[in-house]
């Protein structure tokens, strides 16, 4: 597992790429915070190259998602693949975060 | 085609990307689709997490033993260990997957896959030992 933070005009894309289960969730949330830090607009998750998410990675993303919220920072997801959209919809995450079909999908809304 | 694989792990979270790795590939050599690899991968890492955390005792100390049998029509998954006994069918909690964002709690969601995901879910305690089954139909 492994997150890449690119900054795209003020908003943080974070690309996760591999598998994220509950030997390295807390690796994936110390990634996943010292990539997006203080100062920054809007979050996309880029999981294009996610193979596999169980509920751990799940909790992070939650964690994640509602400590943003507090500080008014968007975030959303994008790219995800079937196996992985089916867990995020079996979650009901897909009702609390919002996802998008492509990364320019994602970053096109994160603008306005 | 029919295959078994039994694994046999200390009680610790850091093995259980080895036991995936393993399911995987038997899943390759069964023909598996995606969604039935990565269903039965997961079922199997959220009961084993929930052994490691519920089981009781020191990490590592005890044995948590797994068995896949895969057949032309199912993938049967069978985990058991001795820790106290633990239902994660009837002692987890329900997830509430309506929640807001600001009121959305993590509990729960683990069993709530092997609930959707698995075709069939049992528990037994047995001999002093949980043993937990759960069925994954191929079709």
């Amino acid at each position: 597992m492994n997150v890449q933070a690119e900054n795209h005009d003020g908003v943080l894309v974070a690309k996760v790429e591999g598998r994220v289960d509950s030997s390295n969730s807390q690796d994936f949330e110390r990634q996943l915070q010292a990539a997006i830090g203080d100062d920054i607009g809007a979050v996309v998750m880029d999981l294009g190259q996610l193979a596999y998410i169980s509920s751990a990675g799940l909790r992070v993303v939650l964690l994640v998602a509602k400590t943003l919220g507090q500080r008014n920072v968007s975030i959303s997801l994008c790219a995800l693949s079937d196996p992985v959209q089916s867990v995020f919809e079996i979650s009901g995450f897909n009702r609390i975060i919002r996802i998008h079909d492509t990364q320019a999908d994602a970053l096109a809304a994160a603008g306005k | 085609m029919s295959a078994n694989l039994t694994l046999r792990i200390p009680n610790r979270v850091e093995e259980l990307s080895a036991v995936s790795e393993a399911v995987e590939k038997l899943g390759r050599e069964e023909d598996w689709t995606p969604d039935v690899s990565y269903a039965v991968v997961l079922a199997l890492e959220e009961v084993a997490t929930n052994v490691v955390r519920h089981g009781g005792g020191e990490e590592g100390a005890a044995e948590i033993e797994i068995e896949v049998v895969s057949t032309d029509t199912e993938a049967r998954i069978e985990v058991r260990d001795s820790g106290k006994p633990f239902n994660p069918l009837h002692d987890a909690p329900e997830p509430d997957i309506d929640a807001a964002l600001e009121d959305r709690r993590i509990g729960g969601l683990g069993v709530h896959f092997v609930r959707v995901l698995m075709d069939e879910a049992s528990y037994l305690r047995e001999g002093g030992r949980n043993r937990l089954t759960m069925v994954k139909r191929r079709s």
